[in-house]
């Protein structure tokens, strides 16, 4: 029973230490962003390929979020389908559990 | 770890389509007779596959100062191998296409092969290396999860550099190049992620041994032991 919160604490502490590492970073590191890798990714292939970023287009023509308030929103939404899933199977099982 | 749209020439988007493909069917059929032999398994998918969902919608910082998602595949792969999770995957990034324009439709193959089929394609073979052995089933999951997680972006950091080899020391150099902007960022997420999903795992212990002991994901002795343990 000494080891029953283990996994608890450990998680508590890792995202501790991850909030931690992110202030530090934010505070520290000059010209840090935060932006997507993706687009840190984007950014070396229009170097290695000589191409200007902006001379890449869409192969197949694609929606973009007209602001970042939308995407936001859009992902929000995602993670809340996944959160609705998550919650509903637990509530299922727990319900489950107490009726046997 | 998504490639953009338009940032892959179409020939590798076609390489990495024939590649999804296959393994997208063999998911589809996997699924179908998973869920036609055990109606138990539906809450389980949905709990696996609704953490794919979340995590992959969270975009966060990490110690490059730039910003990376963790993919959230582990538990999936664990339950129910690598290539229901590309079914799961896809679901998630074709929505990601469509709407926020991470990823695009060209590019949607090589997304799929790095997020859902080379990524759970490595934590199952972890799995299957660490499932019969003493390992604690948390550490078991902890591992998958966090290397299914840093394969992902593995992956796509070799599928830049196949398209974009540099000028001097070709594929190999510029997979270095991406793998300083991807793998590293990537590495503080995939451990949070893997101890996270560990405790995830552990609430499904606690719930419903029974299924995954039905669906012989891990040994009746085993998730004993872990009940009894914590």
């Amino acid at each position: 029973m000494a080891y029953k919160y283990t996994l608890e604490i450990l998680t508590a502490l890792a995202i501790g230490t991850f909030c931690i590492l992110f202030l530090y970073t934010n505070s520290t590191m000059s010209g840090a962003e935060f932006a997507g890798s993706d687009n840190a990714g984007s950014g070396l292939i229009a170097e290695l390929s000589g191409t200007l970023k902006e001379n890449f287009h869409p192969l197949i023509p694609q929606w973009k979020p007209p602001s970042n308030e939308i995407e936001a929103c859009l992902f929000a939404l995602q993670a809340a389908v996944g959160g609705i899933l998550v919650g509903g199977v637990f509530g299922f099982w727990i319900g489950q559990k107490n009726k046997a | 770890m998504h490639i953009m749209e338009g940032f892959l020439p179409w020939q590798w988007c076609l390489i990495w389509w024939i590649i999804a493909l296959p393994c997208l069917m063999l998911g589809i059929y996997q699924l179908k007779k998973v869920l036609a032999s055990d109606r138990e398994a539906l809450p389980l998918l949905g709990v696996t596959g609704g953490f794919i969902f979340i995590l992959s919608a969270l975009k966060l910082p990490s110690v490059t100062g730039s910003c990376s998602h963790p993919t959230g595949t582990g538990l999936s792969t664990i339950s129910f191998g690598p290539w229901i999770t590309s079914v799961v995957c896809a679901i998630v990034l074709l929505f990601q296409s469509l709407f926020l324009a991470h990823g695009g439709l060209s590019v949607l193959g090589a997304n799929i092969v790095s997020m859902g089929v080379v990524g759970p394609l490595v934590g199952y073979a972890i799995y299957r290396l660490l499932r019969d052995t003493f390992v604690n089933i948390y550490i078991t999951v902890f591992l998958v999860t966090a290397l299914a997680d840093m394969f992902t972006y593995v992956t796509t950091s070799l599928e830049l550099a196949l398209a974009y080899p540099a000028e001097t020391g070709g594929i190999v150099s510029s997979f270095v190049l991406f793998m300083g902007i991807f793998a590293i960022t990537q590495v503080p997420l995939a451990i949070v992620e893997g101890i996270v999903l560990a405790l995830v795992f552990k609430y499904i212990v606690a719930l419903k041994p029974d299924i995954l002991i039905k669906l012989k994901i891990f040994s009746e002795e085993k998730i004993n032991a872990a009940r009894s343990a914590t």
